[in-house]
């Protein structure tokens, strides 16, 4: 360890030599100490499917029902992400709120810093924003009214929004508009998933670059327990019992595929 | 759902305390030291600044912007082309509220004051927050018709409010966090609490209501108080007055949120506070006088689904000279202070 501490002490003493030019009174280098990360980074990677294939705007796809859907639009909240260690101790998401866009890759992958190393077994998070956030008025980041997932006439997050078209959509333009809200008591659409990592764990070394990884069943949307047929069913726009019957769909839409350490 | 924040419990009860000892904290806010009150004898407020710290500059920023056009898609409607100071900020002479392209909405433009005391708001109750509220008729296809990202881009190009939003929060960038905050400090320091009826129960300036003010305040308590309840006269309650529904607009009111049957035709109470400046009545505006609101309750109350159950049996039973006492005690719910109070008014004039 000493070692190391001179090794680097010299190397950088070096540079900062090299790099003096002017300074007449050079500071003392300050002692670099060999730092045990106390914590890492985990990212969470929501992979799209439908059925068994990878899931694309403007794909054609055949639901549940037989009816040809292409979404042109997917967004979703993710949110309260609580990670539990072995030993019980759990680590919230400090970040708290996520909007995933499928049109935006970069989205669909979450960074979760500062997690205190460990090994963890379980992930828990909600889809949707919880009650709390659609009572505290203008919010900003992921909840900024302006990313388009807020309701202006009934205040409150669109949880899920999933929009494109279809041939049998019983609309006259053919499109399909689905947004999924409604926050508290029976009109919740929020929806809890909770995955136990099974045989390997999630170890945050602060060394390595961890992930999660899930895999999001678009079809889901349409089946189980109620099969949507767009010819009816083509659109959403309020908080209500039809919401909920989609979001009781939506609700095993996700899955735990693997952990990577 | 929402728990009303109540940690400002203290706060309110300090100043409610000073209220009583120093009768100056009642006049009209001072230009400058912005500060939330409670007056005499009130609940304390839904909406505290707690989150969102009182300042001048935050303050004129929200004044700026209630009276600014731009927040509409063809940058011709503000928020106080349709909420006039004159009248309470309702829409004088305006049944409905008129939007850009000459659109003509489906509601009344409801008065603007003690905003703070509100659970809810529009007649529907569908905005749960004085915070977001500004997005319903910004964004209604009827009134101001606009996006926000547009909205927010116009600003941001504009040197005045980079100007503006700098001087409120030190940076110039423009959100909408910033923005409505902004304007919740305008529109909630819109207090109305010294109308004659106020001086008058809080016996100040030795105000007394005359024989006529007097009866109709008493019919006042006995008929009318048990929806429009003091101090702020209203319950904020969702009910069915019996208005025959207009079969043109079929607006379901609260039922349009909720969904539910038991909802439909159910209008937020309205406070009457400065009820004679606020003409044209009513959620759709169709009685231009109080005289007609009073004849409604006595001869117009139509019983529909849901009527509400105070309105059963016929109505009010009120006579030609109640209802003239009535709207002798209504009158002297003006606030002309506030009517009268440079800080709200447009800053452009």
């Amino acid at each position: 360890m000493k070692n190391i501490i001179k090794f680097i002490s010299i190397i950088l003493l070096t540079v900062f030599i090299s790099c003096k030019k002017d300074t007449k009174d050079p500071e003392p280098v300050p002692e670099p100490m060999p730092v045990t990360p106390t914590s890492g980074t985990l990212k969470i990677e929501f992979e799209h499917m439908f059925d068994t294939v990878e899931f694309n705007l403007g794909q054609n796809y055949k639901t549940a029902n037989g009816d040809t859907v292409k979404a042109n639009m997917l967004k979703y909240y993710i949110s309260n992400i609580v990670l539990t260690k072995n030993d019980n101790t759990t680590y919230a998401d400090p970040n708290g709120y996520h909007l995933l866009d499928v049109s935006d890759p970069a989205s669909t992958i979450l960074d979760i810093p500062n997690i205190p190393i460990g090994s963890y077994k379980s992930l828990s998070f909600i889809l949707g924003v919880d009650s709390a956030s659609n009572c505290s008025g203008a919010q900003t980041g992921a909840l900024d009214p302006a990313k388009g997932m807020f309701w202006n006439w009934s205040t409150g997050y669109i949880m899920f929004k999933l929009e494109g078209t279809s041939p049998q959509s019983g609309s006259s333009t053919k499109t399909l508009t689905y947004h999924a809200g409604g926050f508290g008591g029976a009109n919740k659409v929020q929806r809890n998933f909770n995955f136990n990592f099974a045989t390997t764990t999630s170890n945050i070394t602060g060394n390595n670059s961890p992930y999660i990884h899930l895999s999001v069943d678009v079809n889901e949307f349409f089946k189980n327990p109620a099969t949507i047929n767009v010819a009816t069913q083509y659109f959403l726009m309020s908080a209500g019992a039809t919401a909920k019957m989609y979001a009781d769909n939506y609700a095993d839409m996700i899955n735990f595929e693997h952990v990577h350490n | 759902m929402c728990k009303p924040a109540n940690i400002f419990f203290l706060f309110g009860v300090l100043i409610f305390a000073s209220c009583k000892v120093d009768p100056k904290i009642i006049e009209p806010l001072p230009v400058s030291g912005l500060v939330e009150v409670v007056p005499e004898g009130w609940p304390l407020p839904k909406y505290t600044f707690s989150v969102n710290t009182l300042s001048e500059e935050k303050f004129a920023l929200g004044r700026a912007l209630f009276y600014e056009p731009m927040l509409s898609a063809d940058n011709s409607v503000s928020c106080g082309s349709c909420h006039q100071q004159f009248a309470a900020f309702a829409n004088a002479d305006h049944a409905v509220s008129h939007g850009i392209n000459d659109l003509v909405g489906t509601r009344n433009s409801p008065g603007i004051f003690n905003l703070a005391w509100h659970p809810y708001f529009m007649h529907d109750g569908g905005i749960n927050h004085i915070e977001v509220q500004p997005l319903g008729p910004i964004t209604n296809t009827l009134e101001m018709g606009a996006d926000i990202n547009p909205v927010i881009v116009k600003l941001q190009a504009s040197s005045r409010y980079r100007d503006l939003f700098k001087k409120a929060y030190g940076s110039d960038t423009v959100n909408t966090q910033k923005m409505f905050r902004a304007m919740a400090q305008f529109m909630g320091l819109m207090y109305s609490y010294n109308s004659k009826y106020d001086y008058y129960k809080r016996q100040e300036n030795n105000e007394t209501l005359s024989d006529a003010e007097l009866r109709g305040y008493n019919l006042f308590i006995s008929k009318c108080s048990s929806c429009h309840t003091e101090p702020l006269f209203s319950d904020f309650a969702f009910r069915n007055n019996g208005l025959p529904v207009n079969v043109f607009v079929k607006d379901s009111g609260r039922a349009h949120i909720t969904g539910l049957p038991g909802d439909r035709y159910k209008f937020k109470t309205p406070s009457l506070r400065n009820i004679a400046k606020t003409a044209p009545y009513m959620h759709d505006g169709r009685f231009t006088t109080l005289q007609q609101c009073l004849d409604h309750y006595t001869k117009g109350v139509t019983n529909l689904t849901n009527l509400d159950p105070l309105l059963q049996n016929n109505g009010l039973q009120l006579s030609a000279n109640d209802k003239q006492d009535i709207i002798a005690f209504l009158q002297t719910l003006t606030d002309y202070k506030f009517l009268g109070d440079k800080r709200f008014s447009d800053p452009n004039f």
